[in-house]
């Protein structure tokens, strides 16, 4: 195990992020023997730093790391040799950022062989946004986020097998909102504190079984959810407009809404013969939701008259949702594969709901009001691959789908009908060994698409060409994808371009590089219509450049096989476009939004002992751009990974 | 020893047939693979005592039960033709011998018409049985990286390779076609895939998927289906799920990428545009044809709002729960 460590370190050196931990990778086949189980052993404890210049809550957003001590991996491995472990066969336990880092990871699993198997994955995300561009910023969010997936199985791998499971997904920490007061169109807006607390568990129990050549799944689910956030505002707020009157004394907004969603899936398969396979589907989730809203403000309207209003509405809302699909594949030559799969979803949003209001201690309105929403869709798609021999491959499809929707809106029941179609063309050529050519395209008609940026008159194309040749890796991608939509009277065009190219050369043993490039262009022309100090202006486009440039390239270097290094320089930038005058000319500035984005990084790693490693790295982040003000941080970390 | 033993009466039936070669006749000349090969998920099949070593269809077993009969390659001292080499096989053939076991699994049951099988990006392209991604890291670093390594990876990132038997850890394996996905996740609003948070299989099922239940159930052909048959963002992004008294029918129906940039953007929140009211001006519009009902358009917003006043350009400083609300029609509370 210990002969490893200067192959592992290096390997962690090169994988990993300086800022991130360094990913000591446990030995495949090496280890210390004990107990009939092989057994691999690593940690890295470190310390980090970070220096930030500029807008700290956008390094936040974007890198987040900060100072401290960090347990920055760790994993363990047991293995059984044999596989006649007395408890597992195998146990595995790898986690990331523990400690305080944004981002933290753990995973275990442990293991008897055809007996049990269970998956354990958690996940912290210390998630920071400003939302700068979002109503000012005051729609920031400073929370966290836990995950966590719990799985058991029962006889994995053998003809029948139960197996449970449970999910939670939490959010939690503070907040700002905001608040329309007391005049819908002509409101302000006032600021509110909001206190997150929202969590979701999820229940599974299912089992598989295999007889006469089929395969049959059943799960049954259970989730719940319940939001618990609350907004308030206990001191006297001014609204956002100082040439009115508005102002908000107190406001308090407790809004619970808890539901389950209880569901069945069941699959059942086959493939008994080299001929056919038939795989069916059927999914049912019932969706349900009840709420309570209940708010009571206080302040002044924007004449200066007080106000106070109470409102409370209280309902639930369902949506069942049941989705069908069936796949037949067959395989008339070794040649030939076509499948066939034929999907059908129902959809409908329905509920009750009662509302009330009570303006000044009138009341002011009841009643009772809910949209109802159904989709229906029901799709063929049928795709067919033919190899024409070792060094060339064909394939296609064809897709059809038809979606109805009905609506009830302001109790005006609507239905419409909507259909796609769709077809798509491919090849693969390997013309000599190491080399490979993929082309595909696609082409859609959708005859009454649901908004003016769907997706109506489309067409994609892409393209990648390969060759990998021993220690030198080529590739180039290019890939477009068009959508027209038009009107009458409004037009809706969004062009997407990317290309790319990538490099890789192992030049020596201990010297290797790697650099690829990449251009993603975005260019939408969309009619839009608006209101103009109360004139409404139908003639504007909306007109929206997007030009991402980015590099990114690594050299990577071990001295004397000691001392290994790694330098690389990731660097994205938006060019925007060209100002076009006659193009929403109100509002010219918010066609592109150019920014440049770069992060430098250098990593070291040097053998202490046999077991142990020093390792250091750093990374400087700089980000500048229209709508924030920019940041430059300096990010580094110092550690010693012992594997053991 | 069981294993062994296992070998050994395996060997023994095998060479009775005349074909196959059993084996322990493969650890001779590959003692690299055998050596390790107690950690390979495959050795549960032999190990958990799955395999029958004393039953009579000898295609099932041990080496060659992917390999395929041994004997001639054991004669020959070696050779690719003269057994089932995958490097030699199609795509198409790869599937065929690897869904021999695998294909009735709940994620793989869409894996004939997925966009990767038809593309002929095979089982081989991702999976490497021999050689773990944890593995490939000790036996050749250097040479590991010359498949286009990012400078991004995590421990997470190699544990989860480890459990698919990938060649590559995510997202560096993914990255390596979709290249223009990797520009996506070093945007400064992105999802956390680089920093190991999450992994590309936590949204996308490479194996393929049914047909989705938002759009028009044509694309996108990868992503996997949260519950069953909503978005795959709804399986982190529960808030949002609803239902509600009042949805915004645009999540509903066209899906959360009417208005987002899943992978990563230059705009907070992951959103399509820098402002927030070109965004939702391009569907709000009024032009007839569109929307819940097609004789008025997606309605226009009011005329007391005078866009050119930097107040009404933020269009969720008062349409606060734009995803949908049980308060009130116009999502503002």
């Amino acid at each position: 195990m210990t002969a490893l460590a200067p192959v592992l370190t290096m390997l962690a050196l090169l994988s990993q992020q300086p800022v991130a931990p360094t990913p000591e990778v446990v030995g495949a086949a090496r280890g210390e023997d004990w107990l009939g189980y092989n057994i691999r052993q690593s940690f890295e404890l470190g310390v980090r730093t970070m220096g930030v210049d500029g807008d700290r809550d956008k390094y936040r957003s974007d890198v987040n790391y900060r100072n401290g001590l960090r347990l920055l991996s760790s994993k363990l491995d047991m293995q059984s040799r044999e596989g006649d472990g007395k408890l597992f066969d195998r146990l595995s336990l790898s986690t990331l950022g523990l400690g305080n880092d944004p981002y933290q990871f753990a995973s275990f699993t442990v293991e008897k062989n055809s007996i049990y198997r269970y998956d354990l994955a958690w996940r912290e995300n210390a998630y920071f946004n400003p939302a700068v561009a979002i109503a000012d910023g005051r729609h920031r969010l400073d929370t966290t986020r836990r995950l966590q997936d719990h799985a058991l199985t029962l006889f994995p791998g053998r003809n029948f097998q139960v197996f449970g499971g449970y999910s939670r997904n939490s959010q939690s920490g503070p907040g700002l909102t905001t608040y329309n007061l007391f005049d819908q169109h002509r409101g302000d807006v006032a600021t509110l504190l909001a206190d997150v607390r929202r969590q979701q568990n999820e229940y599974r129990l299912g089992g598989e079984a295999k007889f006469a050549g089929f395969k049959l799944i059943v799960v049954r689910n259970w989730e719940f959810f319940k939001d618990d956030t609350r907004d308030f505002a206990d001191t006297a707020t001014p609204g956002e407009d100082p040439t009115d009157g508005t102002t908000l004394t107190r406001l308090s907004r407790a809004q619970p809404n808890h539901g389950s969603s209880p569901g069945w899936r069941t699959n059942l398969f086959t493939e008994r013969t080299k001929r056919f396979a038939v795989n069916a589907r059927l999914t049912w989730v019932a969706g349900r939701r009840n709420f309570v809203f209940d708010e009571t403000a206080i302040g002044t309207d924007r004449f200066g008259n007080g106000r106070n209003r109470q409102t409370i509405v209280v309902g639930d809302a369902r949506r069942p949702v049941l989705a069908a699909n069936a796949t037949v594949s067959v395989f008339p030559t070794e040649s030939l594969t076509i499948a066939n799969h034929t999907s059908f979803t129902q959809t409908r949003i329905e509920g009750e709901s009662r509302f009330a209001e009570f303006n000044n201690s009138l009341a002011g309105i009841n009643f009772t009001s809910f949209e109802f929403l159904g989709i229906r869709m029901i799709s063929n798609s049928t795709d067919a691959q033919y190899q024409l021999g070792p060094k060339a491959s064909v394939h296609g499809g064809y897709h059809f789908s038809e979606r109805r929707i009905r609506s009830i809106q302001d109790e005006i029941f609507t239905e419409q009908t909507n259909r796609l179609n769709a077809g798509a063309l491919g090849f693969r050529l390997r013309p000599f060994a190491g080399f490979s050519i993929h082309v595909d395209g696609e082409l859609g008609r959708a005859n009454n698409p649901f908004y003016p940026t769907s997706e109506k008159n489309y067409h994609g194309l892409s393209s990648r060409v390969q060759y990998k040749r021993r220690a030198l890796t080529l590739g180039a991608q290019a890939k477009s994808n068009y959508n027209f939509n038009s009107v009458s009277l409004f037009a809706h065009s969004a062009r997407a371009r990317s290309y790319s190219v990538d490099g890789s050369w192992q030049a020596r043993d201990w010297l290797g590089f790697d650099a690829n490039y990449s251009k993603q262009h975005l260019d939408t022309l969309t009619g839009i219509a608006f209101f103009y100090q109360g004139i409404l202006s139908e003639n504007e486009r909306s007109w929206y450049v997007s030009n991402v440039h980015t590099f990114f390239g690594g050299v990577r270097a071990s001295i004397r096989k000691r001392v290994d290094l790694y330098a690389a320089h990731s660097y994205v930038k938006d060019a925007g476009g060209p100002s076009r005058p006659n193009v929403l000319s109100y509002f010219r500035d918010f066609q592109s939004l150019p920014f440049v984005f770069q992060a430098p990084m250098f990593r070291i790693s040097i053998p202490v002992t046999r077991d142990l490693r020093w390792n250091a790295g750093y990374q400087f982040y700089k980000y500048g751009g229209p709508v924030a003000d920019g940041y430059r941080a300096h990010t580094a970390y110092v550690s010693l990974l012992w594997s053991f | 020893m069981r294993l062994a033993s296992g070998a050994f009466l395996l060997s023994a039936c095998l060479f009775a047939a005349g074909e196959y070669a059993g084996s322990d006749r493969c650890r001779a000349c590959h003692p690299d693979i055998t050596s390790t090969f107690f950690r390979n998920a495959h050795a549960k099949k032999i190990l958990g005592g799955k395999e029958d070593v004393t039953g009579a269809d000898l295609s099932r077993r041990g080496c060659e039960s992917c390999h395929g009969p041994g004997k001639a390659h054991v004669d020959a001292k070696g050779g690719k033709t003269n057994i089932i080499a995958f490097s030699q096989l199609t795509a198409a053939k790869t599937l065929d011998q690897c869904l021999a076991c695998h294909t009735q699994q709940f994620p793989r049951s869409n894996i004939r018409r997925s966009p990767h099988t038809t593309g002929e990006v095979g089982c081989s392209s991702c999976h490497s049985i021999h050689n773990l991604a944890r593995q490939r890291l000790e036996q050749s670093q250097l040479a590991r990286l010359s498949a286009s390594i990012p400078a991004v990876s995590s421990p997470a990132a190699v544990a989860h390779s480890a459990r698919g038997s990938l060649a590559l850890g995510q997202p560096e394996l993914c990255y390596g076609c979709h290249q223009n996905v990797r520009a996506q996740f070093s945007m400064p609003f992105k999802h956390r895939v680089n920093e190991g948070f999450m992994q590309c299989t936590d949204c996308h099922n490479p194996h393929g998927v049914s047909a989705p239940t938002w759009r028009m159930a044509a694309r996108p052909r990868m992503v996997d289906q949260a519950l069953i048959n909503e978005e795959a963002c709804l399986k982190c992004h529960v808030a949002q799920r609803g239902p509600f008294a009042f949805e915004h029918a645009a999540t509903r129906v066209d899906g959360c990428e009417s208005c987002h940039t899943p992978h990563g953007s230059a705009n907070a929140r992951l959103l399509k545009r820098p402002a927030v009211f070109t965004l939702c001006l391009e569907c709000h519009n009024g032009a007839p044809g569109f929307g819940r009902d097609p004789s008025v358009g997606v309605p226009i917003q009011s005329p007391s709002h005078s866009m050119t006043n930097p107040r009404y350009q933020n269009c969720t400083a008062c349409h606060v729960r734009i995803h949908g609300s049980n308060a009130d029609a116009r999502f503002l509370r």
